[in-house]
């Protein structure tokens, strides 16, 4: 048995058990969520240590140099004169992906945690959570494009009814938005990858293939297709090419989530339900960093290389329309939720930057706001449940009614606004690092945009220790007085014991960022070289 | 000896972990031997390293891309110093506050933070790249800011943390930013391949607005730009122009706290970051930081004049000295500097401390007595000579050396100072002048509102007894762990510490060590005429402070009403423009742009939402009222026409014979017709 | 002369009323004697045009067989008409409708 089948499937096949056990079991389900979450991150574990680095094993765009790959052939039919159909079930994972394997089984086991919480239809919720759970998984993992299209529809649906159902008030508008947001991008990406796979011929069988790293190499092209590399076709007087990647572009940057494509999250965000927002802010905004890195450069390598100054403007206006967002707001979870949207301009910017620097920091800014938005919806969610509000205002002097959530309070703030010991500064300072570098040696990226992405780091200090100040410390005062200092109890084991892993695991990628470069080093490199033949 | 530092660095770190987990009065005693400890292995580095050589170790750290980073150590004569000085200045201040924080409910946690700023300053202080440098100057940043908001429940206190950690933000971003451009010009952090002799710096250069590395070459703007952001680092942790503003409010942390890091050590590690990037900067740049550093300390010694607050006076004292120090860098006097900033962390930490006590006893009257009193205030207290008489000799000698008078270690470095800045206008322009001006009328205000602070505090009558007649009086120096600090602190500020001719700076083996052979002359009269008259003249003014505040004889110049006293007792209304300059329009923007996110962006979803309903709406109608409509239509034809031939269906025989013969009558007729 | 006109005018006479007593009588009885009536008119005509086939006398052979078959279908009519009466007690056709949809 592959274990990235077996890492993939494995919540599914719990999810079975929960569609069978009665209800009067139903206080179980939580237990064997969280089982299947454990299963999960220990297979993730397994895979992170079995892993093997080094120039030969550096994926990217050579199949052979994937790892724990599995291919089998799923949908093949010989269309005659159209030739045949070849779709694969193709698994495997390289650097890049490696690393947000075990990134987002963490944070599950954290969402499983979380959602103890959840007391309405119990079935249903954590169906639904383990179907998201093996979605997630396939996306990370899969190398055919069909499959990853499958799996990236497939995490819309549980998390709309996750939304929709388990929500706050405005929970119906939330995940509608959510869902016609990710829909409107996902639906044209359908049409980018069948031309994509019109246009790309498997050398060996001579048909027409889904297989992502075949559509990598541009001899696999057909001269006449849509996407040529070499006849550049256009569509509607634009070059294809370009349209392609912009197509994509915006289906990923929608999860990203990219200014102007944002709105969704903080809604989003704001509605759902603790474990909701952490997958959401943990996992999935990393599928739109991980889709642009390894589909939209991966694919179309040319394109990302003349457009790299505008992803890279687009990344630096996240940083910092976020960063004043997030000053601007009176909700908690909102506040974080644009903080999101900053520190996911980073991973933007690196990606633009096509240096190592700022490839190997963007990967590590996403894994590292995977741990540590986690850990803040965690902790706004702590509040939320105790007293069902949010408001920035209606708290005051938290810190002396429950002293050790402040503790981890601030352990996430100050994790978040980058302060070395934590994760986030070596991305954030590797990312910038790309980035000035990019404008020394290949000249994609000016050094004006790190300049003002490096902004984004006062400012996240800002927002940050206003609202440390505003909802923490001073004398306490509570909107609801004496009914909320009850109910305002400190955390208890079950809440620390979710967030004990996500802060250490943030402070040991600080101080040993190795556990993640010394993983994606070789694949970034392949990228980078990979693009540098684009590269005028 | 690699080895030892590391100990040394480590030590606290060893406490702060071990605090982590433990409660109540060991907490002290953890880190308090584990500062001595650190103390006594920094010494012996010292004795090994100083005028020694450098030493250099690291290890592989982590490789990103083809570049790989190193963590390691790097022990010259700067860093050596910087460690045997932070040590040292840690240790009476651990000792100090076990008697000073004794009473704190969260004593423990006040511990911890300590311990996790000595052991972030040690380390910033031997560091030997870039990235780490940057890593624990912020880490510096944040166990200041914690220790600033410990008593959060003020909400002063927790609006000055915010404050100094944001203001120091801005230093960290112009200094990362910096340091970005660095490695994309020479692709490295190391601070020795970039700074040492003949290091990546020395061999690049401007030429037709390029700067050329030997790696690359990049508009020579970012070389400015690159200073520049050293200079906002610098600002913004020294507390210059015009990132100062944080200092005096970061007073409202404990006063020991003050002492150790507002005072003696974060504050010069802006000057220390100075030292060890010194090969980056031009001339141009050079005096750029000297006009900081004199405007900054023209400034704040101006604004020390009015304060009533005495931690304050001294912090504002604190950026006047700092700026000395800037201004020192900037004309080259580059051991001066230095010198300055080990004799001031040793007199300015003692003041502190004077304070601290001061403070204490103060806060005790207040408390026994229930004054509503401001127990920092030094219009309240006065008389305490005859009270505390440790604490008084310590605050005069303390004061003296801040005021530069011979016989301390103020005297050296500060008289080289301004000498040095002599020398250097010489080589300018005429306009260069004003700079080593203003810095002898800086001194002179020194000497004057260090003299009003001793004055109010210590002599005259004890003016508590304004508010209140009769108050119970229990004033005395305190015990060994206050008594011990000062004494120490005291020896550490008298000359013969640094070096055995009382007069001549150049003779003090620290400036040696910082400099070359040819700055050891006496060049010319400067180097007498410059500290007589400075001298003299701070004695004029301190007999003219005694005379206003002791012998209180009205003088005119010291009416409280004019507008220059408001503007220097406002702090030059730095706080009141940055409020409206910056905070209230960043926040403004924030605002504007989540009304455009709601309004403008959502605003657009909404209507593509809304066209979208609207377009469903007119499918719906389509769909209901045309194409249902049709079909509609034929259902209810055929049913029409289905009753019409039922009603022929009577089941009466004759009917249908009826029927069937009107066929076929009207079908002859019709035939018949055509 | 009597001529071919004369005997169907009378047929023709006798088929209308054989044709008004089916339509208007209210009793079956009556329907059936209308009926022998326009068969009668039909049998005329059948005799009279067989002037046309002297050999043969296929007009009247047709005529003989028609009367045999018109006195059989009286004695089913009439069985039938006894059964509807003893189901419906009653004649009269338009009582009787349950051919009705």
């Amino acid at each position: 048995m592959n274990l990235l089948t077996l890492l993939i499937f494995i919540p599914l096949l719990f999810g079975l058990l929960i569609v069978v056990l009665p209800s009067s079991l139903r206080n179980s389900y939580k237990y064997i969520t969280l089982l299947a979450a454990l299963v999960q991150l220990g297979i993730s574990l397994l895979l992170y240590f079995q892993f093997k680095t080094g120039a030969s094993y550096a994926g990217i765009d050579h199949e052979s140099q994937f790892q724990f790959i599995q291919k089998l052939p799923w949908i093949n039919l010989n269309l005659g004169g159209m030739g045949k159909m070849q779709i694969d079930y193709f698994v495997g994972v390289d650097g890049v992906s490696i690393t947000l394997l075990v990134m987002s089984a963490l944070v599950m086991v954290v969402a499983a945690i979380a959602s103890w919480e959840i007391n309405k239809n119990l079935k249903g919720f954590f169906v639904l959570f383990l179907i998201l759970d093996m979605a997630v998984f396939g996306v990370f993992c899969s190398l055919d494009f069909f499959l990853f299209y499958i799996f990236y529809e497939l995490m819309l649906l549980p998390l709309y009814f996750l939304i929709g159902m388990w929500g706050g008030a405005r929970r119906e508008y939330a995940a509608i938005k959510f869902f016609l947001y990710t829909l409107f991008g996902s639906v044209f990406m359908l049409l980018v990858m069948v031309g994509l796979y019109l246009s790309v011929k498997d050398p060996a069988t001579g048909s027409h293939t889904f297989n992502m790293i075949q559509m990598m190499n541009p001899a696999n092209y057909d001269a006449h297709s849509i996407f040529s590399t070499i006849n550049h076709q256009t569509i509607f007087g634009f070059p294809a090419r370009t349209v392609g990647f912009i197509v994509l572009f915006v289906a990923f940057a929608i999860k990203v989530p990219v200014v102007p494509f944002h709105t969704w999250l903080p809604d989003a965000h704001v509605e759902a339900p603790t474990p909701v927002s952490i997958i959401l802010a943990g996992v999935l905004l990393k599928i739109g960093g991980y889709g642009i890195i390894r589909i939209c450069v991966g694919i179309f390598p040319d394109v990302a290389v003349s457009g790299s100054f505008v992803l890279g403007l687009l990344g630096v206006i996240s940083i910092l329309y976020g960063a004043l967002n997030a000053l601007a707001q009176r909700d908690l979870k909102r506040m974080i939720a644009y903080s999101s949207v900053s520190h996911m301009g980073f991973v933007l910017l690196g990606i633009a930057s096509l240096t190592t620097e700022g490839i190997s920091g963007a990967v590590m800014q996403m894994v590292s706001h995977g741990f540590l938005s986690s850990m803040l919806f965690f902790l706004v969610g702590v509040i939320y449940t105790r007293v069902h509000d949010r408001d920035i205002y209606n708290f005051r002097g938290l810190g002396t009614l429950m002293p050790q959530f402040t503790v981890f309070v601030m352990i996430g703030f100050f994790a978040s606004l980058g302060l070395p010991g934590f994760s986030a500064f070596i991305a954030e300072a590797f990312t910038l690092a790309g980035a000035f570098k990019s404008g020394s040696t290949n000249g994609l990226v000016p050094h004006w945009m790190a300049a003002c992405g490096a902004l984004g780091i006062l400012l996240s200090a800002c927002y940050f220790l206003w609202t440390l100040q505003r909802m923490f410390f001073g004398t306490e005062r509570l909107k609801g007085g004496e009914t909320w200092k009850h109910a305002l109890k400190d955390i208890n084991w079950r809440e620390k014991s979710a967030l004990i892993p996500l802060a250490l695991m943030a402070l040991l990628l600080g101080i040993m960022p190795s556990l993640v470069f010394g993983k994606i080093n070789d694949s970034v490199i392949a990228l980078v070289e990979f693009t540098k033949q684009y590269i005028r | 000896m690699a080895y030892h530092a590391l100990a040394a660095v480590l030590l606290p770190l060893f406490a702060f972990v071990v605090n982590c987990f433990i409660k109540g009065k060991a907490t002290g005693w953890v880190s308090t031997i584990a500062i001595l400890l650190s103390a006594i292995v920094s010494i012996i580095v010292f004795n090994h390293t100083f005028n020694g050589g450098t030493i250099h170790l690291n290890r592989v750290w982590f490789t990103i891309g083809d570049t790989q980073l190193y963590a390691g150590l790097l022990l010259n004569n700067l860093s050596t110093l910087m460690l045997l000085l932070v040590n040292l200045i840690a240790l009476p201040v651990h000792i100090f506050s076990m008697a000073y924080m004794g009473h704190d409910k969260r004593y423990g946690r006040y511990f911890t933070c300590l311990s996790l700023f000595c052991f972030s300053m040690l380390a910033l202080v031997v560091v030997d790249n870039m990235v780490l440098f940057y890593a624990f100057w912020e880490m510096v940043g944040f166990s200041s800011y914690l220790l600033i908001g410990f008593w959060y429940k003020k909400e002063v206190a927790i609006q000055a943390n915010k404050k100094a950690f944001i203001m120091n933000r801005i230093g960290d971003v112009g200094l990362l930013i910096s340091i970005l451009v660095i490695y994309a010009q020479y692709h490295t952090f190391d601070l020795i391949k970039l700074f040492g002799i003949n290091g990546l710096i020395s061999q690049s250069y401007i030429k037709d607005g390029l700067w050329i590395a030997p790696a690359s070459s990049i508009p020579a703007a970012w070389q400015y730009i690159a200073c520049g952001g050293i200079f906002l680092a610098v600002c913004a942790k020294s507390a210059q122009f015009p990132l100062h503003t944080w200092l005096p409010d970061a007073m409202e942390g404990p006063t020991s706290v003050s002492a150790l890091i507002h005072a003696a050590t974060m504050v010069a590690a802006g000057i220390f970051l100075l030292g060890r990037v010194y090969p980056m900067f031009n001339t141009a740049e050079l005096d750029a930081l000297a006009i900081i550093g004199c405007f900054t300390a023209f400034m704040a010694a101006t604004i020390a004049l009015t304060q009533n607050d005495l931690k304050r006076i001294l912090a504002f004292s604190t950026i006047s000295q700092l700026g000395f120090m800037v201004m020192a860098m900037g004309i080259n006097a580059y051991a001066s500097s230095l010198f300055h900033l080990v004799t001031h962390a040793f007199f300015k930490c003692l003041l502190f401390l004077v304070a601290g006590v001061v403070i204490h006893e103060m806060q005790h009257v207040k408390d026994e007595n229930q004054l509503d009193i401001d127990p920092q205030n030094i219009l309240y207290m006065g008389g305490l000579r005859k009270r505390m008489p440790l604490t008084f000799i310590a605050a005069l000698i303390g004061g003296a050396a801040l005021v530069g008078l011979p016989l301390t270690s103020g005297y050296l470095s500060k008289d080289g100072i301004l000498i040095q800045a002599f020398e250097w206008s010489d080589t300018k322009s005429i306009g260069y002048k004003i700079v080593p001006i203003m810095m002898l009328i800086t001194s002179w205000l020194t000497a004057f509102y260090v003299a009003r602070l001793i004055f109010k505090v210590f002599f005259g009558k004890l003016r508590v007894l304004d508010v209140k007649p009769v108050v119970i009086c229990h004033i005395s120096d305190g015990g060994w762990q206050y008594r011990l600090p000062l004494i120490l602190l005291s020896i550490c500020c008298l000359f013969p510490v640094f070096s055995l001719n009382p007069l001549l700076y150049e003779q003090s083996w620290l400036f040696k060590a910082f400099t070359t052979a040819d700055h050891l002359e006496r060049m010319n009269i400067y180097h007498t005429i410059i500290p007589a008259g400075l001298n003299i003249l701070s004695i004029v003014v301190i007999y003219f402070a005694y005379a206003v505040y002791v012998q209180e004889r009205k003088m005119l110049p010291f009416a409280q009403n004019n507008w220059a006293f408001d503007f220097s007792y406002n702090q030059w209304y730095f706080n009141k423009a940055y409020n409206n300059i910056f905070v209230k329009p960043v926040l403004a923007l924030g605002s504007g742009l989540f009304w455009f996110d709601r309004k403008v962006i959502d605003g657009f979803i909404q209507l593509l939402q809304n066209i979208l309903l609207w377009l469903s709406k007119v499918a719906d109608v389509l769909d209901r009222y045309v194409i249902d409509g049709f079909l509609h239509l034929l259902t209810a034809i055929v049913q029409y026409i289905g009753n019409f031939v039922r009603s022929f269906q009577t089941g009466r025989v004759q009917y249908y014979l009826l029927s069937m013969l009107a066929v076929i009558v009207a079908w002859f007729i019709f035939k018949t017709l055509i | 002369m009597i001529s071919l006109t004369n005997y169907l005018v009378v047929s023709g006479i006798l088929f209308c009323i054989g044709l008004y007593v089916v339509l208007v009588k209210r009793n079956a009885i009556q329907i059936l004697i209308g009926i022998e009536m326009m068969l009668n008119a039909a049998i005329l005509n059948l005799v009279a045009f067989g002037k046309y086939d002297k050999v043969n006398n296929g007009g009247q052979m047709f005529a003989l067989f028609a009367i045999i078959l018109a006195a059989a279908t009286t004695a089913v009519a009439l069985a039938i008409i006894l059964n509807v009466y003893r189901r419906y007690k009653t004649i009269d056709p338009d009582k009787v409708d349950q051919l009705k949809d």
